[in-house]
């Protein structure tokens, strides 16, 4: 079994979504902080669908935006590349970079000070 | 008198006499732990006590699993990558515990928000650790997901093909890696925070 009859595309779909959904994942807590009426739309798009989610408050809808971020973008990377040979180590620097992205984002004295500049 | 097993030693006779030894000494941890500890001790006196004790043993079992991940990622940057049976099911392993371990967290992190609870008592007496100990734990472990789901497709879709080529070893490489650290942060940060105000 080779990699030719496995083209390469699926494989920078996977990694690059990675990234795609754990960004989403920091965007929607940034736009959580930034405003009540955001913080109350992300949970109820939690609300809509997971369990105890009342409980967990806007992490629920963090948490869902996420994972459809994730999911949708590996979908839709998969069905455009999965017949194409994409460089594998492209789409594991677009991982790690957007990985880096998030990190930073999620870090919270970097979190607040955003929140501080957009207000 | 030669101590290495002949020829005629069958492997995986030999394998499965060694999960038996295994089994053995975990059922007797769990009598030993038992009798010596009550479970009701074990557990703690909270209301959520089980649901708790949940999310830290698989939380536990996954730090194990991710630490092995380690050891296959050493193994896979330096050229010598174990089989890629034990790859494939290490990671999809890994993948289930962390989803489970993440679902477990988010039932306890109810308890954790309610009125009165370890969120209230931080935000009153210390907020940072709130803010750092515990929004960016639960945010860290949710990296653990997609990294474990994503070193676990590439495993079984690429399957022995991956070995040999260096972009896609080195690439899995690196998920196992980056899954060891976020989980070892939220493990780390998890652990303090229960050491400080259980739920």
């Amino acid at each position: 079994m080779t990699t030719r009859e496995y083209p390469t595309g699926p494989a920078a779909a996977a990694l690059i979504a990675v990234g795609v959904g754990l960004v989403a994942l920091a965007i929607s807590h940034l736009l959580a902080e930034l405003a009540t009426p955001l913080k109350e739309a992300i949970h109820a798009i939690g609300k809509a669908w997971m369990p105890g989610a009342a409980g967990i408050g806007p992490y629920a809808g963090k948490e869902t935006i996420a994972l459809v971020a994730w999911l949708g973008t590996w979908l839709i990377l998969h069905l455009l590349w999965k017949r194409r040979a994409i460089s594998v180590t492209t789409g594991a620097i677009v991982c790690l970079v957007l990985l880096g992205v998030a990190t930073t984002l999620l870090w919270p004295p970097v979190t607040e000070h955003l929140v501080e500049l957009v207000r | 008198m030669s101590l290495k097993p002949g020829p005629d030693v069958d492997a995986r006779e030999v394998q499965w006499s060694l999960l038996l030894v295994i089994a053995l000494l975990g059922v007797l941890g769990v009598i030993i732990t038992w009798f010596t500890a009550p479970l009701e001790r074990l557990l703690g006196e909270s209301a959520y006590a089980l649901e708790a004790a949940i999310h830290g043993v698989l939380a536990g079992v996954l730090m194990v699993a991710v630490t092995i991940g380690l050891f296959q990622a050493a193994r896979l940057f330096s050229g010598h990558p174990p089989g890629i049976r034990e790859l494939q099911v290490g990671s999809a392993v890994t993948a289930m515990l962390t989803l489970l371990t993440i679902i477990a967290g988010n039932r306890i992190y109810i308890p954790y928000r309610a009125s009165g609870g370890p969120r209230t008592y931080f935000l009153e007496h210390a907020p940072e650790v709130h803010k750092i100990f515990f929004e960016f734990k639960e945010f860290m472990a949710l990296f653990a997901l997609p990294l474990a789901v994503c070193a676990a497709y590439l495993l079984w879709r690429y399957g022995e093909a991956a070995m040999q080529r260096r972009d896609l070893r080195t690439t899995i490489a690196a998920l196992l890696l980056l899954l060891w650290f976020y989980f070892l942060v939220a493990f780390g940060l998890g652990a303090a925070i229960t050491k400080l105000k259980p739920v």
